[in-house]
């Protein structure tokens, strides 16, 4: 067989692969970061300097074991939810999620290490916080090594190509177009969290205008939130439901909760169609989603059923519709008679 | 949820609808529990208005099929009963033979024939 392998095939050694990495260059870097400000604890100021404005003095300081906890902290977090997402396994299917897996395992541990470095070594024999001084330099070298890193490994991450999506092995159901009748086929999905989260937008703008009129926040600034919060939360309504339609002139996607506005793509205009199953994980999360260069775009809204059409002049378009199937097949039968006629 | 409604059907619109509907429901693509898409948006692809698809889902609520709930729309409640389905599907038959001149009697000697 030439075909390329499955992603189900693919997925369990290279997880396999990433868990051990990420438990044991996690552990590591965790030890690291107790054992080494344990060791040097004789040697540093308490409170230590943790922060430095413009120049090279300090201008606020922590306790040593709140600094310890902070930066265990920085990285913890993001080890935890890295590690969570190579368990989930969904999350490494696709070269771009690997490449930023990989990129921050990496790049992010030797981020905070370089943060906790930067500061131990400002504060190493000092008598006090205010006369630790730091390099300005120092966050930039951290910043630059860190990106470096991150960069270095997502290329070695990478992996393979993502397979390419194409039709499923069995036959789609076939529909029969007969004369003198219409058939079509309607979907409509929403996702609530969306649409809820749109709506919370409004309500904190709203929050907002109250406290410029009763003069806790400036005017200008309140304008500037919600000139964002505005958009977003109407971009965010507009894509939380969408209504996928088939018929005889082809595919309809209208978007939010009046199926306005909407986009169609004439029957002649799409080579085939076919439904795929797919996740948030899989194309980078909700909404539109689309990963440049390959030409595939994805209307997210939930996990599952997907209708995925590819244009006659290149492109994939994949959007999420329950009852996909027989979505597809209609379409792949409209587009046989737009081809016939 | 996949519909198709005969241009040359006879009978009334709302019929063929909740025929249209009760086929979608009896070949499985929507579960008990699941939720229909609105009338608004079955009548804008039928290219009807959308009182007709009301009425039509109105009619399969009263035989028990689907179920209305304020603020979460129409959901299916009950899968359609063998008969209402076979009836379903014997006038499709019917339809699908007067296309080629056969008469009721001639489809019946041909299921004679099968069984």
């Amino acid at each position: 067989m030439t075909s390329a392998p499955s992603p189900g095939r693919n997925a369990a050694p290279a997880r396999g692969l990433a868990v051990t990495v990420a438990a044991v260059w996690g552990t590591s870097v965790t030890a690291a970061m107790v054992a080494v400000p344990l060791a040097l604890r004789d040697r540093l100021p308490d409170p230590l300097a943790t922060h430095w404005s413009g120049g090279s003095v300090p201008d606020d300081n922590m306790s040593f074991a709140a600094d310890l906890v902070v930066t265990l902290a920085l990285w913890g977090v993001a080890w935890i939810i890295l590690l969570a997402a190579a368990l989930h396994g969904a999350a490494l299917r696709t070269r771009i999620i690997r490449i930023n897996w990989w990129a921050f395992l990496f790049g992010w541990a030797v981020f905070a290490l370089g943060v906790q470095g930067s500061t131990l070594y400002a504060n190493l024999d000092a008598a006090t916080w205010r006369e630790a001084e730091l390099p300005p330099w120092t966050i930039f070298a951290v910043l630059l090594v860190a990106f470096a890193v991150g960069t270095l490994a997502g290329y070695l991450g990478r992996g393979g190509p993502d397979p390419a999506t194409g039709h499923p092995a069995e036959p789609p159901p076939a529909v029969r177009l007969r004369p003198g009748r219409r058939t079509v086929w309607v979907s409509r999905v929403s996702n609530p969290w969306l649409t809820w989260l749109a709506v919370t937008a409004p309500v904190a703008a709203l929050i907002v205008i109250g406290l410029a009129a009763g003069d806790v926040v400036d005017v200008p600034a309140a304008w500037s939130i919600l000139s964002v919060a505005v958009p977003i939360s109407l971009l965010g309504v507009a894509t939380a439901t969408v209504r996928v339609t088939v018929d005889p002139q082809g595919l309809r996607v209208g978007l939010g909760p009046w199926g306005w506005p909407a986009r169609r793509t004439p029957a002649g205009a799409i080579e085939s169609a076919w439904a795929e199953r797919r996740t948030p994980g899989e194309v980078g999360g909700w909404g539109v989603r689309s990963v440049p260069g390959t030409g595939r775009t994805t209307l997210m809204l939930r996990g599952g059923d997907h209708l995925v059409i590819r244009r006659a002049r290149g492109g994939e378009f994949a959007v999420s519709a329950d009852d996909a199937e027989r979505g597809a097949a209609l379409l792949n039968a409209y587009i046989a008679e737009a081809a016939g006629s | 949820m996949l519909l198709t409604l005969d241009l040359n059907d006879p009978r009334p619109l709302h019929e063929q609808v909740a025929g249209a509907i009760r086929r979608a429901i009896a070949d499985g693509s929507y579960a008990p529990g699941d939720r229909l898409p609105p009338a608004r948006d079955l009548a804008g692809a039928l290219g009807i208005n959308a009182n007709t698809v009301l009425r039509a889902l109105r009619e399969l609520r009263d035989e028990g099929l689907l179920e209305f709930r304020r603020g979460r729309g129409v959901s299916v409640l009950n899968r359609p009963d063998a008969h209402a389905v076979l009836v379903e599907a014997a006038r499709e038959l019917l339809a699908e033979a007067d296309r080629y001149g056969y008469g009721p009697e001639e489809v019946i000697h041909i299921i004679r024939e099968l069984s």
